[in-house]
């Protein structure tokens, strides 16, 4: 078979596991294992850099893995160092550009084709944010994807505001930028319509308006239906907060009930993501829960899975990554609990000490 | 009495008794503390009983007179006027009041400079966020000398409250990070002495000359791997970066794997800790990293399956050294310019370096030029003498102030 059948045809399959999942039908772990073992054996013949990882830790097209859970997973900076894509990317109809952690050093996640990673971040979208099926008005915090095209997160949230929005998309973030007026000016009139909104907001950016919000002494009343989804970390550019804080704030401060706030999880590395699943939303805890072509993995340092409740390393075999990898090792700690996993945050090496060695800072020092 | 009225000599003596009981593994205080420790620090119980003998081994009477006299010319001088060689009759007074902060540091760091600055008669006390093992010594030092219990105190701090009283002592001493050394030295006044230890790394370089056979360059394999198991890399004094020097007989991937070897069988010695899922992770993290390089034609990595450590074999230029847990990056040179390049593109404030004790001048050159404050061995990279400078500064002369009498 050529590759370009054998990809076409993994594609098929796919997106055949996301339609039927929006029918209601469920992914069972056999045809799980089954799409996730041969869209594995398809990197292994055209994904040479994945392929060289996988044989030099002994796994090969001749001993493959008897279940997905085998599947080495690539850890995540190895984006940074090589092109991990089954095709020319040359030819990538997307390519995100992951956030430079170890050498300030940015990666490259390159999508053959656009529609899986339509289809599944809709999908999931759909399920986990729009269960009610309210047409909302996006107001995204995140970068714009017309001044940053290698965002994932600003081409998601276009996607979505395109397939799903009321035709009046608000983008606030440009560079380090935010235009905090304009925003305060659309929440104000989305509210007096009672045109319910969706804020989709990195945390640094939830933080900085917060914090100008406390400035001006801002309120909002958001229209019913309205919410704040969340998508991620500090990365060193705003005050740190606490998540049970930070939507503390945010729901005094927009007028929204506590669960009409929730994170998204996701990656440039993955082509899916994982939401706060709606039932944990009014609880201490929060579990992120996927899409059935996602599942995570909490792995020990060995790569063998942990016990459900122990924390380890956050391992994603996600379907839709068909054309790069389909197994991803994150620097993210978590834990497995019942309907997903539970996000302990980024690995940040051993809470160090020295006679006046502070790693932390050393390591933040020299990398910075 | 008052510590000031107690001859120097005396309190040696006391100190070094204390420290002599505290050198018994079965002394009761060194018992109950024990657990703690290993739990505030991560360390297995091993570690933190040869933490605890080096500490306190090393605090013999003749090694602190030996301090004491070479930074001050006489013990004598700490209770009165004396001669000095072609210089007017001086009296070395210590200070009135010395505080010492430490937080997160590896086992007994404040413990040296207190028994310096009470030893100077100064009145100390130590603001400790950590276990009991301060104050468990300072109770011993009350047993021997009475006059202790007022002179040594130790207190757990927060640094809020801390910072309002630090202004009424004569010096202070603080070990920690740049930012909290940085608030601290602003709350202080301009005249008060400011002794900051702040975070520093310490290297290694390992000439083509020692790598001659097998033998010495499994020796000095040896070494290394103490210095890099020890304290899990923590200390400033741990192994953080490795030179190797190409063109031996044993190449720098031989180097590696001999390395690789030694660290396992000091993880015998030295056997892991409690690590956190964190620490785990993040060395874990690292080896995949590598290993995808490795594949990928870009360097090699040693570590075992459950990465409780990882030596990485020419790691990007670019990289700094990771600051992980028994792990260390190797980088292979063609001379000890290669190590200076690479010190150089990171900044790195280095505390030791560790080479061989036949080693060439040039390596010798290097390591001075790259602002390293101490040569040692392989193997005694952490183990300071306590009768060497700390950190390139006085062990005593800090804590008092020379009174020329001209009269």
């Amino acid at each position: 078979m050529s590759y370009g059948t054998e990809a076409a045809a993994l594609d098929d399959d796919v997106l055949r596991v996301i339609g039927r999942w929006r029918r209601g039908r469920p992914l069972d772990d056999a045809a799980f294992d089954d799409l996730a073992l041969r869209i594995f054996a398809h990197q292994l013949r055209y994904n040479a850099a994945y392929a060289r990882y996988c044989g030099s830790l002994g796994v090969t097209l001749r001993a493959l893995p008897a279940t997905w859970a085998e599947i080495p997973p690539v850890p995540a900076s190895a984006y940074k160092e090589a092109t991990l894509a089954t095709f020319d990317p040359a030819r990538s109809a997307l390519a995100f550009t992951t956030s430079g952690t170890t050498q300030d050093v940015g990666g490259r996640h390159y999508m053959e084709t656009s529609a899986l990673y339509d289809a599944a971040l809709l999908a999931a979208f759909d399920r986990f944010v729009l269960a009610d099926g309210l047409q909302l008005r996006y107001l995204n915090l995140v970068p714009n994807p017309h001044d940053r095209p290698e965002s994932s997160l600003g081409y998601m949230m276009a996607r979505v505001a395109s397939a799903r929005g009321d035709g009046e998309t608000g983008w606030y973030v440009r560079g380090d930028d935010l235009f905090f007026d304009a925003f305060v000016n659309d929440v104000r009139a989305a509210s007096a319509r009672a045109v319910p909104v969706c804020i989709a907001t990195t945390a640094f950016a939830l933080v900085h308006v917060l914090d100008l919000c406390s400035r001006d002494d801002v309120r909002f009343a958001l229209p019913p239906g309205s919410r704040i989804m969340e998508t991620g970390g500090f990365k060193g550019r705003s005050r740190a907060v606490s998540r049970d804080e930070l939507y503390a704030e945010s729901a005094r401060r927009f007028g929204l009930a506590r669960e009409a706030i929730f994170a998204e999880y996701g990656m440039t590395e993955l082509s899916s993501q994982y939401y706060d699943a709606v039932d944990s939303r009014n609880r201490a805890t929060r579990v992120k829960a996927s899409p059935p072509w996602l599942r995570p993995r909490v792995v020990g340092p060995d790569g063998k899975t942990l016990a459900p409740g122990t924390v380890g390393a956050l391992a994603h075999v996600d379907l839709a990554n068909r054309s790069s990898c389909v197994a991803l090792l994150t620097e993210d700690l978590g834990l497995e609990v019942d309907g997903g996993i539970v996000l302990i945050g980024r690995e940040r090496g051993a809470a160090l000490r020295g006679c006046s060695l502070d790693a932390q800072e050393l390591r933040a020092a020299l990398h910075a | 009495m008052s510590l000031r009225e107690i001859p120097a000599h005396a309190i040696v003596r006391a100190v070094a008794d204390a420290a002599q009981r505290w050198s018994d593994a079965d002394f009761p205080p060194r018992v109950r503390l024990l657990d703690g420790i290993a739990q505030r620090t991560g360390y297995s119980v091993p570690v933190v009983e040869h933490a605890l003998d080096q500490l306190f081994f090393s605090m013999s009477e003749p090694a602190l007179r030996a301090t004491i006299e070479g930074e001050l010319g006489s013990l004598a001088a700490l209770d009165g006027f004396v001669r000095r060689e072609g210089r007017p009759r001086s009296w070395a007074r210590g200070l009135e009041r010395v505080a010492i902060i430490s937080s997160r540091t590896t086992i007994g760091v404040a413990v040296a400079p207190a028994v310096f600055a009470l030893c100077a008669k100064a009145r100390v006390l130590v603001k400790d966020r950590e276990d009991g093992l301060i104050g468990a010594f300072f109770a011993t030092l009350a047993e021997e000398l009475d006059d202790f219990r007022e002179a040594a105190r130790a207190q757990s701090w927060d640094s809020n409250a801390t910072a309002e009283d630090l202004r009424t002592f004569d010096a202070v001493v603080a070990f920690g990070r740049t930012q909290t050394l940085a608030e601290i030295r602003a709350t202080v006044g301009p005249e008060m002495r400011f002794i900051a230890y702040g975070p520093r790394a310490s290297a290694g370089y390992v000439a083509r000359e020692q790598l001659c056979d097998e033998g010495s360059a499994r020796a000095i394999a040896q070494g290394a791997a103490r210095d890099l198991v020890l304290y899990d890399a923590e200390g400033c004094m741990s192994l953080h970066a490795l030179f190797v020097e190409s063109g031996g007989s044993v190449s720098p991937t031989e180097f590696g794997r001999l390395l690789a070897e030694q660290v396992e069988r000091a993880s015998i010695e030295f056997p892991l800790g409690e690590r956190q899922p964190a620490a785990a992770a993040s060395v874990a993290n690292a080896r995949n990293l590598a290993a995808f390089r490795s594949a990928t034609g870009h360097g090699t990595v040693f570590a075992d399956e459950r990465a409780t450590y990882a030596l990485f074999l020419n790691p990007p230029f670019d990289e700094a050294p990771l600051f992980l847990p028994r792990s260390v990056g190797i980088h292979a040179v063609e001379s000890p310019a290669g190590a200076a390049a690479y010190l150089r593109r990171h900044g790195i404030a280095l505390e030791a370096f560790a080479l061989h004790d036949k080693c060439r001048s040039d390596v010798v050159a290097m390591a001075v030029d790259s602002g390293a404050v101490r040569l040692a061995q392989f193997g005694e990279l952490q183990r300071p003498p306590l009768s060497g400078d700390h950190g390139g500064r006085p062990r005593i002369a800090d804590f008092i102030r020379w009174i020329d009498n001209d009269l």
